[in-house]
């Protein structure tokens, strides 16, 4: 294992830091920020570099490495390997790094990261051994040792106080214990909390593809249970679905004691404090038949896995002609009881494209304003206009975006494009996201949540969201 | 010796404040410092060296990050640092005495590893689990620094004291360490089994990581499960019990422990004997890695290097998946290509249809690339499932339709390998093929149609009138287009001899004259002497260039070779040889299995010290075998579509024979040449034989071809295995040439 680093370049390929690559030579970092550079220089597409590229040795006393690379937002986090290491190992970790960034900055970008240098080096310490190992990543743990940047913090430094050391050096209030003597590595101890509260978001997302047809192609649920915990003590939490056959493929949080769950399909759990993913699966509307299974059987699963409804439908009609072309597309909701929000409509028109002419409208189907509740109110502002449409001339991309699209209303967008003296050559797909308050695929429901405590007594309040949402590419 | 702070600017302006009397004045100052690290300030390692000593513990960290960075720059000074160093690793506060531990072994500087060992004596037996496994650590590094003074230590033994420890994460840690000491030690020349450096997984550790596996953090795992890797089992029963304590792991939710879970079942699996437990593992496997897709595309991507290498052990573990891998187009394009080839290996006659009707769509795509990736797909789709090579050919024809150039091309390109694998079966579309001539402009598509037209010249009624257009722009031609139109034209001459007479007596002539490749004229050359032994076409040829009559058998050489019947294709079913499958295996979840190259050829070592000293002997060859190996992963797909060409079964219904020849159409290579397929560079090897500016006499003169095709054979059967298809050839075909090809020789100098 030899991870041999961290470097953060900023949207021009330049560095803005870097973790210390004491084991290498100083020219090692420079060697894979120009490798880096130069492949995205050299592709047509940044997102079509491969994600591990190969450093060349500079020369013969350096072997070579491996540089895997990621793009965060306006950043690109690298990670030099060198030896013989698993890349996966290499990308979890900067996933790890970015999201313990994300809690510490709120926002990972150019200018957080040059506002908070000492942080920042502090976290390349804590979190990477110089030998190659990933330290510490629960944040529990590491908010005992890198304390995050706060209001407070600054307002004392102001003042001069020297309060927050003694806190960290002589771990104050209540932890009379060192770091990392809590029996559990991801909760720390003596957590204190006057409202006891958890709450559990449940996030669903849909990527299928439907083909001209209309049929589905494939399509798969990915779900996740996040969990923000802001309980005292070492709480024991269980937890349990009314419906737990429609969870598959569960990768769990290493709180979850994974007998009970594989028992009795019971989450049992002391939770880290404060936001963690519980647990990630996917949705299978079809359990798992018996362990030998037939032929038949699976590709009856597999077919009952591709039979999740679409929340709506798109009807396209694009006539392609030698310089050009035009298009109508139709998006009906499909939902009865569900408003999709933030939809947007990709269509890329291919090389050339320009010249877009287009007109959004609401089309007449649908009874948005007569159906009960909310969506009134969201059909008054999205009923005057609301969606737009905008073009990428770089990407040739034309981007349709309605806020909301209430029960069973329907819109659409027709234009023309031109691609001056090339045919064109469109994809024959949009891509369309959007999301889904209130609404899980799955309808994975929980049952009961018990909180035990054995030295305090309190009664939490817990709470259980769904969210979802979808991306589909739909052919024509 | 001190260095002065520049009297000027911000460092100077530093240097005041971190000298000044007010603690956060001088707190403020080192932060600024940290902050500009990206530039030089290595001049304020005095400056900021004073405020090393304080209660401060966020200033004491700073300042000892400070001190990592600088200390190559000012080995002099670091000395001062020492004593707060010793003293700190005796602090009340275990994150200092950590702390101070850390800074020690990472500064790499000799002078203050002498005053190490007695704190890391200290902080091994700590009571703080933190200050432990910062410890282990530490002796990883020092190892690497001064490996004698761990020996002489004793840090080793306590190391390996340290895997019993209660605290799962000190297990973790001490097993990293203890396997980086391994790995520095194993790469030592001089490196004997005993050398307590070595850190050989035995049967009482094997259990204590078992133990501490389910404990530890998601890093500590994977540091567990390489280690649980190396491990060898003793018998059955212990393989079945590592599989099952292994295989919780797949429920995790980091990708790098799913994968380092996978690759341990992997290895283990092969010692269990229970059926149904292969099975259950197997089942088990899929579900991680279908999740694994769910990621972001980087991670996609390295999963699916994986899947596939996988799948060429164990096809069977996402055989009912394969949906799972349809492409969507704005996938970056790494990972589409990965995911068609997965799906061409998944490919069966259960999911045929859905596989058909998802390529015939990507060939409508935008990217190119991706299109012409596509429609092979769709060639090695009917080359591997004979029950839908029709439907195959039918999503061809439809694309055909579509007359857009690349698409066209590629189809006819693909087209060819079908009637290979299918002769005689789709002659009815030649036609429409032959329609499209004027759009092909690529001389592989060119080269392709032409082939057919050659093969099937006897079924095309006006084969002459297109292999003519050829011969008009003879010389226009790239060579393998002038190779392959000799070829066939020579094919059609021996289908049809009495109407082809004029256009292979113009194709010889242009090609021996007018042609700068000698590749192209030598072949020529051979097809002419052959030919000019038939009574018939001997009469038109001996006008040009008079060669004595030989024997009738000569012509039925020329067309046993031109017209024998190649061996069947097929897809290869792995694409890597089965030894070397063997071993990346044991490197799922490596970079090797990124790659699908085994780890000596490609890893180096970006570190310094002794080990990159020691590499340096051998690293041009390491280079050298890296660029390879990366160039290999290019050609990856190409490798895909390098059609194997299976020796092993007897040809049948052989048009006339002659033993010598038969033995020579039995070698993939020599078929390959012999039927003009080759695009193999060191076919140029006939020259050296094969080209005399005179005619020579005509015993000698057949001689020498014929020492040239031996000698050809063997070259280039070594040859098309560096194409980029290691494993398609395996020794004991690359070996048989070179005995047989004594024999035709003999056979026809007995002849002459």
């Amino acid at each position: 294992m030899a991870l041999d680093g961290i470097i953060i370049l900023d949207h021009y390929g330049r560095p803005i830091i870097q973790s210390g690559f004491r084991s290498s030579t100083t020219a090692y970092s420079i060697l894979h920020i120009d490798a880096v550079n130069n492949a995205l220089q050299k592709a047509e597409r940044s997102a079509d570099v491969d994600s591990v590229i190969y450093v060349p040795p500079l020369n013969t006393a350096n072997g070579s490495s491996a540089c895997c690379h990621v793009e965060v937002g306006d950043l690109r986090f690298l990670c030099p390997v060198s030896g013989d290491v698993d890349p996966l190992l290499a990308f979890a970790f900067l996933q790890t790094f970015i999201d313990i960034l994300r809690e510490y900055l709120g926002t990972v970008s150019a200018a957080t990261l040059r506002d908070n240098f000492d942080i920042v080096y502090q976290l390349f310490e804590e979190t990477l051994d110089s030998g190659g190992h990933p330290l510490t990543t629960y944040s529990n743990a590491l908010r005992d040792i890198v304390i995050p940047p706060s209001l407070l913090n600054k307002l004392l430094s102001v003042t001069g106080t020297n309060f927050n050391s003694t806190i960290n050096s002589g771990f104050g209030a209540g932890a009379a214990v060192g770091p990392f003597s809590s029996p559990l590595p991801w909760r720390k101890t003596g957590v204190r909390y006057n409202n006891n509260e958890i709450y559990f978001d449940i996030i669903e997302q849909l990527k299928a593809i439907v083909n001209k047809n209309g049929t589905v192609v494939s399509s798969h649920v990915h779900g996740k249970i996040e969990a923000n915990a802001k309980l005292s003590g070492t709480p024991d939490c269980s937890l349990n679905f009314t419906n737990p056959q429609v969870l598959d493929d569960c990768a769990l949080h290493p709180c979850v004691r994974l007998h009970r769950w594989n028992r009795d399909k019971m989450l049992s759990f002391v939770p880290p404090d404060g936001r963690f993913t519980l647990m990630d699966y996917t949705f299978s509307s079809n359990p798992l038949p018996s362990p030998s299974p037939t032929q038949q059987s699976l590709t009856s699963v597999m077919s009952s896995r591709s039979n999740l409804t679409i929340p709506f439908i798109i009807k396209a009609i694009v006539e392609l002609e030698d310089s050009g072309g035009s298009f109508d597309v139709t998006l009906t909701s499909r939902y009865s009881t569900h408003a999709l929000e933030n939809i947007v409509a990709d269509i890329h028109l291919g090389p050339g494209a320009g010249g877009i002419r287009c007109n959004v409208s609401r089309g007449s189907g649908g009874g948005g304003f007569i159906n009960a509740g909310g969506s009134r109110n969201l059909d008054t502002s999205g009923a005057s206009s609301g969606a737009s449409w905008s073009f990428d001339a770089q990407r040739t991309v034309l981007r349709w975006e309605i806020p909301i699209v209430s029960p069973s209303s329907s819109w659409s967008l027709h234009g023309s494009f031109s691609t001056g003296t090339r045919a064109p050559r469109p994809s024959h797909a949009i891509r369309v996201r959007f999301d889904i308050s209130s609404h899980t695929y799955s309808a994975l429901k929980v049952g009961q949540l018990k909180v035990t405590n054995a030295k305090e007594n309190y009664k939490p309040y817990k709470g259980v969201r769904g969210r979802s949402s979808g991306e589909v590419e739909w052919r024509w | 010796m001190s260095i002065k702070a520049p009297r000027k600017g911000e460092n100077y302006e530093l240097s005041v404040d971190l000298n000044s009397e007010y603690r956060e004045k001088r707190k403020d100052a080192i932060k600024r410092v940290i902050a500009s690290m990206t530039v030089d300030v290595s001049g304020l390692f005095p400056d900021v060296l004073k405020n090393m000593q304080t209660d401060d513990l966020e200033q004491k960290k700073l300042v000892y990050l400070y001190l990592m960075n600088y200390a190559k720059t000012q080995p002099e000074l670091v000395i001062l640092a020492v004593n707060t160093f010793v003293k700190d690793s005796d602090d009340p506060n275990p994150l200092v005495r950590a702390l101070a531990i850390r800074t020690m072994g990472v500064l790499r500087a000799e002078k203050i590893i002498d005053y190490l060992c007695d704190p890391l004596q200290k902080c091994l037996r700590d009571e703080n689990p933190y200050v432990r496994k910062t410890a282990a650590l530490c002796v990883a590094k020092l190892y690497d620094l001064k490996p004698e003074l761990v020996i002489d230590n004793g840090f080793l033994e306590q190391l390996h004291e340290m895997i019993a420890d209660s605290n799962p994460m000190v297990v973790a840690n001490t097993v990293a360490a203890l396997t980086d000491i391994h790995i520095a030690a194993s790469s030592q020349p001089s490196i004997s089994p005993n050398d307590p450096a070595l850190f050989p997984i035995s049967s009482s550790i094997l259990t204590k990581l078992l133990i501490a596996l389910n404990e530890c953090s998601e890093w500590g795992r994977v540091a567990i499960l390489n280690a649980l890797a190396r491990y060898v089992a003793k018998d059955d029963k212990e393989s079945e019990h590592i599989c099952e304590r292994v295989v919780p792991q797949f429920q995790h939710v980091n990708g790098s422990v799913v994968l380092a879970a996978v690759k341990v079942i992997m290895i283990h699996m092969r010692g269990v004997r229970r059926e149904d437990l292969i099975k259950q593992l197997v089942r088990k496997m899929a579900p991680p890695l279908v999740t694994l897709l769910s990621s972001p595309p980087e991670v996609q991507w390295v999963a699916l290097r994986n899947i596939n290498l996988l799948l060429q052990k164990r096809p069977d573990i996402l055989s009912n998946e394969m949906r799972v891998f349809f492409c969507k187009y704005n996938d970056p394009l790494y990972v589409k290509v990965e995911k068609l080839d997965i799906m061409v290996r998944l490919a069966g006659e259960n999911n045929v249809d859905a596989l058909l009707s998802e390529l015939k769509e990507y060939a409508s795509e935008v990217d190119v690339d991706f299109v012409r990736k596509s429609i092979k797909a769709i060639g090695q789709t009917a080359i591997k499932i004979d029950a839908a090579a029709e439907r195959c050919v039918h999503v061809l024809l439809d694309l055909i339709d579509t007359r857009v150039s690349y698409v066209v091309q590629e189809a006819v390109v693909v087209m060819k390998d079908i009637f290979r694998k299918y002769p005689s079966t789709y002659e009815g579309i030649i036609p429409t093929l032959c329609a499209n001539l004027d759009e092909l402009d690529e001389p592989e598509a060119k080269a392709s149609l032409i082939w057919i037209i050659g093969e099937y010249a006897n079924k095309i009624d006006n084969a002459d009138e297109l292999l003519g257009i050829f011969v008009d722009t003879f010389t226009e031609e790239s060579y393998p287009v002038q190779l392959q139109t000799l070829t066939a034209v020579v094919k059609l001459f021996l289908k049809k001899p009495d109407s082809s007479q004029g256009i292979v007596q113009r194709i010889l002539n242009t090609a021996t004259k007018d042609c700068d490749s000698p590749d192209v004229r030598d072949r020529a050359y051979i097809y002419w002497r052959l030919l000019s032994t038939d009574p018939g076409a001997a009469k038109v040829l001996d006008s040009i260039l008079p060669l004595g009559p030989l024997s009738y058998r000569c012509r039925c050489i020329l067309a046993a070779v031109v017209l024998a019947q190649r061996p069947p294709i097929s897809i290869p079913r792995t694409t890597v040889a089965p030894a070397l499958l063997e071993e990346l295996l044991g490197e799922v979840s490596s970079l090797a299995s990124v790659y699908h190259k085994p780890e000596e050829t490609f890893v180096g070592k970006g570190r310094v010290g002794a080990e990159s000293l020691q590499r340096k002997t051998d690293a041009p060859d390491d280079r050298f075998s890296t660029q390879k190996a990366l160039q290999t992963v290019a050609a990856g797909q190409q490798a895909e579509n390098l059609l194997d060409f299976d020796d092993a079964p007897a040809v049948e219904g052989r048009p006339s024979g002659l033993a010598a020849t038969e033995v020579l159409s039995h070698t993939p290579a020599a078929a390959n040449l012999l039927a003009g397929t080759s695009s193999n560079p060191l076919d140029d090897l006939v020259s050296i034989f094969g080209a005399p500016a005179t005619p020579a006499p005509p015993s000698a003169n057949s001689h020498d071809i014929f020492g040239g095709l031996g000698v050809n054979s063997a070259f280039s059967s070594g040859g098309t295995g560096s194409l980029g298809s290691p494993a398609v050839q395996s020794p004991s075909v690359a070996v048989p040439p070179l005995q047989k090809n004594q024999q035709p020789e003999d056979d026809l100098l007995g002849l002459f």
